[in-house]
């Protein structure tokens, strides 16, 4: 006998599954000025979530917090913890460059190396494996594989990276990511430069990924953080007003502020 | 609630809630002047009836086009999604409501100066009354409690329907001359009925813009009329 179905909904769940990333009491200063304000937050892993919020909101200061980018600049300085898998790293012994290996970040303007497709993914490689060149073919392929760029550039790898459209140039820049296998990977505004069919590989290649790594992405466009992330954190002012299911926050917001915001009504 | 920052999306928003309202306004007009044509045998008022549906039809199909080219233009977010999902829900409601409407007004003249017993208008103007009371709040009340208590006042709606049903049995049992006239205004008792269910959506999709949050499920639900059918 089939069952019986339940008149009950099962739409409304929280924001579950594992933590990746773990941000707790989070402060960030530019010099005197205090841009982030208390953000606490737990990533869930292998999964989308997206910041959005008006420019200067501190949404990609968050970001940039996550991978400790910001110390290439100097008077800026992050208070509170940031956990990954439960270890902090904001931790002064925290090494940088193995952080960074596990931490991936792609930005707004695609940044290909002054060279070609393949070096562009081969030397990220090399910094951190020696491997054989055979292996390393291997990995590059996997790489411009996962940022469904293979097929376009296999027979010119040896053309410069520059020559690529924005949207491949900026898929190229994923696959330089991904191919150092990071556990996290995060996006700033991936995709703002490119037109709406490149834009919609990015997303399809992010839906892909997310199967494999934790992903962040700082967008400012709504439709796109509706479109490709299952958690949505919406920040004003640098404090962290509403965290949420993306379904939720895109439909019926808890807090006015958001609302307001996403309806377009300021912002 | 704030304005937008791009005006003409108000505008695009007011241009949907304005024809609800009027849909809404007509929607009463209809079922009042069906109810008032049966009562009074006024086939002239019945006929006004039939010709308003036609304009309940071209509203809903204005609504539809104006909605999903709203929905297309500017990706409405939040309350403004559930505003426009739920003025076309409301819209196909309003627009039943219109056809009910419409078949207790063909029915008139079936039902004619029959010599079906007037003291039957009564009943039916005052489950009329109610539905009216109901298509008035409905259309009016924007706040959540009332819009909870409304969809749970069509209870009411069936217990005279119920009461309704039972006098027409008495009436075809009694004088087998009643039953063509009968059969016609149990007709027009059902219509009434499920207009008081399409009310009900209403209420239900007004509060879910409103909040975002859906009433529980569990609503009462009386329909004596299977029982009495075959007691009778």
């Amino acid at each position: 006998m089939k069952p019986m179905l339940s008149p009950e909904m099962t739409v409304a769940e929280p924001v579950t599954g594992k933590a990746k990333i773990e941000v707790k009491d989070l402060n960030f200063y530019y010099g005197d000025s205090k841009a982030l304000k208390n953000i606490t937050l737990a990533l869930p892993e292998r999964s989308v979530t997206a910041f959005i919020g008006p420019s200067g909101c501190g949404k990609s200061t968050l970001l940039r917090v996550l991978n400790r980018i910001y110390e290439l600049y100097p008077k800026q300085r992050a208070e509170g913890q940031v956990l990954l898998d439960g270890e902090n790293i904001l931790d002064r012994s925290q090494d940088l460059n193995l952080l960074r290996t596990k931490i991936g970040m792609v930005f707004q303007k695609p940044t290909p190396f002054p060279m070609s497709i393949y070096e562009n993914i081969a030397f990220g490689i090399r910094l951190y494996e020696k491997l054989p060149k055979s292996e390393i073919d291997g990995r590059v392929e996997q790489a411009l594989r996962r940022a469904a760029l293979w097929g376009e550039v296999k027979d010119k790898l040896d053309a410069s990276g520059l020559s690529l459209s924005g949207g491949q140039q900026q898929r190229l820049c994923i696959a330089r990511t991904v191919a150092v296998q990071p556990e996290v990977i995060l996006l700033d505004e991936p995709a703002s430069a490119l037109d709406p069919l490149s834009t919609a590989k990015i997303e399809e290649l992010i839906d892909e990924l997310q199967a494999e790594y934790t992903i962040v992405i700082v967008t400012h466009n709504m439709q796109q953080a509706a479109r490709v992330s299952s958690q949505t954190a919406f920040m004003y002012l640098g404090e962290l007003v509403e965290f949420d299911r993306t379904e939720k926050i895109f439909t019926s917001p808890r807090e006015k502020r958001t609302q307001d915001y996403i309806t377009g009504r300021f912002g | 609630m704030m304005e937008h920052t791009v005006a003409s999306f108000d505008e695009d928003l007011n241009q949907v809630g304005g024809l609800i309202r009027d849909m809404g306004g007509l929607a009463g007009t209809m079922v009042a002047d069906a109810t008032r044509a049966l009562t009074h045998s006024d086939n002239a008022l019945a006929q006004r009836v039939v010709s308003d549906d036609a304009v309940m039809d071209a509203r809903q199909r204005e609504l539809d086009t104006r909605a999903i080219a709203l929905i297309a233009k500017r990706q409405p977010m939040a309350h403004d999604l559930r505003a426009v999902v739920g003025a076309i829900r409301v819209a196909g409601d309003l627009e039943r409501i219109g056809d009910l409407a419409k078949n207790i007004a063909k029915r008139v003249g079936a039902v004619g100066e029959s010599a079906a017993p007037r003291e039957l208008s009564h009943s039916i103007e005052a489950m009329a009354d109610l539905v009216l009371e109901q298509i008035a709040a409905v259309t009016e009340e924007h706040d959540g409690p009332t819009l909870a208590r409304l969809r749970d006042d069509d209870e009411r709606i069936d217990e005279k329907y119920t009461s309704v049903f039972r006098e027409l049995l008495t009436y075809m049992m009694e004088d087998p001359r009643n039953i063509t006239p009968c059969t016609h205004l149990l007709f027009c008792a059902k219509n009434l009925e499920r207009i008081g269910d399409h009310v009900t959506n209403i209420a239900e999709n007004a509060y879910y813009v409103l909040t975002g949050e859906q009433l529980p499920p569990n609503r009462p639900k009386v329909d004596e009329t299977a029982m009495s059918a075959t007691a009778g």
